[in-house]
């Protein structure tokens, strides 16, 4: 039980935002990641040797999510703010957080927001939660070709609506 | 990676994602009403103690709480789970060094695909000197390394050296090179390097002038370095061929290579600040 608890632990985070960016709830997240735990608590045995965790994990927590989405019927925008800028004791921005303007992510958060739901969740799950393509495959219950093609053709109509700013 | 991507993944690291509940708690009490409570066996199934000088083998709570962290370096290393089934009962030997554990498994996981050392930047030795929190040490016995790495995201940093094959120090399957020695603050970053070894792989504590030591053989093993943020950093295991684990000092160092431990020996009693 203690070794489970700190599975549940390490990998509670990537699984409440991967239900979240399916449900776009945070009540429904934190059932359906629930859930999902204690369903994978009763597969371990059944778990298959040689298979990574994560995307088994959270293909589960998927399923438990889009559970919920189903019985819910519509589901929120992908409302998220972006955090403070800078911390108070962030002399310096990193070169990383100096790369996207307040602006620019305003941009892209919209543009992300106005892709289709299938286009959106591939992007939110590749880069916002930074899946792998087989995390992506089993969180969206598709295959990886399936999951290749959705981002690339989002990041194509994200380009187009984001235009000339964003091309190096 | 286009500049795209890039900042749409820079925007997912600056989101305000809703804050992640506890579900620890709640799911400890859905699952005792389900489960009957496992005990983890660590404290049976560890069976020997480093004899050399002081124990290597952590108190009887230690242990139980190594067990568990066992349990979660095989979670993040992701493609390495399938044990977890039956990690609870199968870690049979657990030795431990300041800066480095080696335990030894029933089952070893799936062999990750052979990758090259993860070695952090290139640079000189005078500039390592400059940047690491420690004096280098360089094997007199092996000369003056052909490469030297610095990775800056430990504490103290990590100094690697690397040499290539050569008469006296032959080839490396794992690493390709004659000679890979890794040094890093043991004291700052207590368990940082770890080992998974199965039971063809010979694990040999002992005390080098003084300091401990453990030198791992035969059958390739499995080695990872921890992030220094969390516990371990995925994708990061690779096959490993013999290796000293050293301590001195305050410095962990870790020397692999196709050589015997005599060798290992005399290149390790070279260290020196060169």
């Amino acid at each position: 039980m203690e070794a489970y608890e700190e599975i549940v632990r390490l990998h509670q985070t990537i699984a409440f935002r991967t239900a979240w960016v399916i449900t776009r709830s945070d009540a429904d997240a934190e059932e359906a990641a629930q859930d999902a735990f204690v369903k994978a608590h009763r597969a371990l045995p059944r778990f298959r040797d040689g298979a990574p965790f994560r995307p088994w994990l959270l293909a589960i927590v998927a399923n438990e999510a889009r559970n919920r989405v189903r019985s819910a019927g519509r589901r929120a925008g992908l409302v998220l703010r972006v955090a403070e800028e800078r911390r108070p004791d962030d002399a310096v921005p990193s070169p990383e957080a100096a790369l996207l303007g307040s602006e620019r992510r305003e941009q892209l958060l919209a543009a992300i927001e106005r892709l289709p739901d299938a286009a959106r969740d591939a992007i939110a799950c590749r880069y916002l939660l930074e899946l792998s393509e087989e995390e992506t495959a089993a969180a969206l219950d598709c295959p990886r070709g399936t999951v290749k093609s959705r981002v690339s053709r989002a990041l194509e109509r994200l380009r187009a609506e984001l235009g000339e700013e964003v091309e190096a | 990676m286009t500049d795209l991507e890039r900042q749409l993944t820079q925007l997912g690291r600056e989101l305000e994602w809703p804050s992640t509940p506890d579900l620890t708690s709640s799911l400890r009490d859905r699952l005792r009403t389900e489960l009957p409570d496992e005990r983890l066996p660590a404290d049976r199934s560890v069976r020997r103690r480093f004899r050399p000088g002081r124990s290597l083998l952590p108190p009887a709570g230690l242990r139980r709480s190594l067990a568990i962290a066992v349990v979660a370096l095989l979670v993040l290393a992701g493609g390495v789970f399938a044990a977890v089934p039956s990690v609870r009962h199968s870690v049979l030997e657990f030795f431990g060094l300041r800066g480095a554990t080696v335990e030894r498994r029933r089952h070893l996981p799936p062999a990750p695909r052979p990758r090259p050392p993860a070695v952090g930047e290139r640079t000189t030795l005078a500039h390592a000197r400059g940047v690491l929190g420690f004096e280098p040490l360089v094997p007199a016995a092996a000369g003056t390394p052909d490469a030297v790495f610095v990775d800056g995201s430990v504490p103290g940093g990590r100094l690697s050296l690397e040499y290539r094959p050569r008469r006296d120090l032959p080839e490396a399957k794992s690493t390709k090179l004659g000679l890979l020695v890794d040094e890093f603050r043991g004291d700052l970053n207590p368990e940082y390097a770890g080992k998974m070894a199965g039971q063809a792989t010979r694990i040999e504590p002992f005390t080098l002038d003084g300091e401990r030591a453990i030198w791992v053989s035969g059958a390739p093993h499995f080695f990872f370095y921890r992030s220094p943020k969390s516990a371990f950093e995925e994708r990061r295991l690779r096959i490993a061929q013999n290796v000293l684990l050293l301590e001195h000092g305050r410095l962990l160092v870790r020397l692999e290579g196709a050589f015997g431990r005599a060798r290992a020996i005399e290149l390790a009693r070279s260290l020196g600040s060169g």
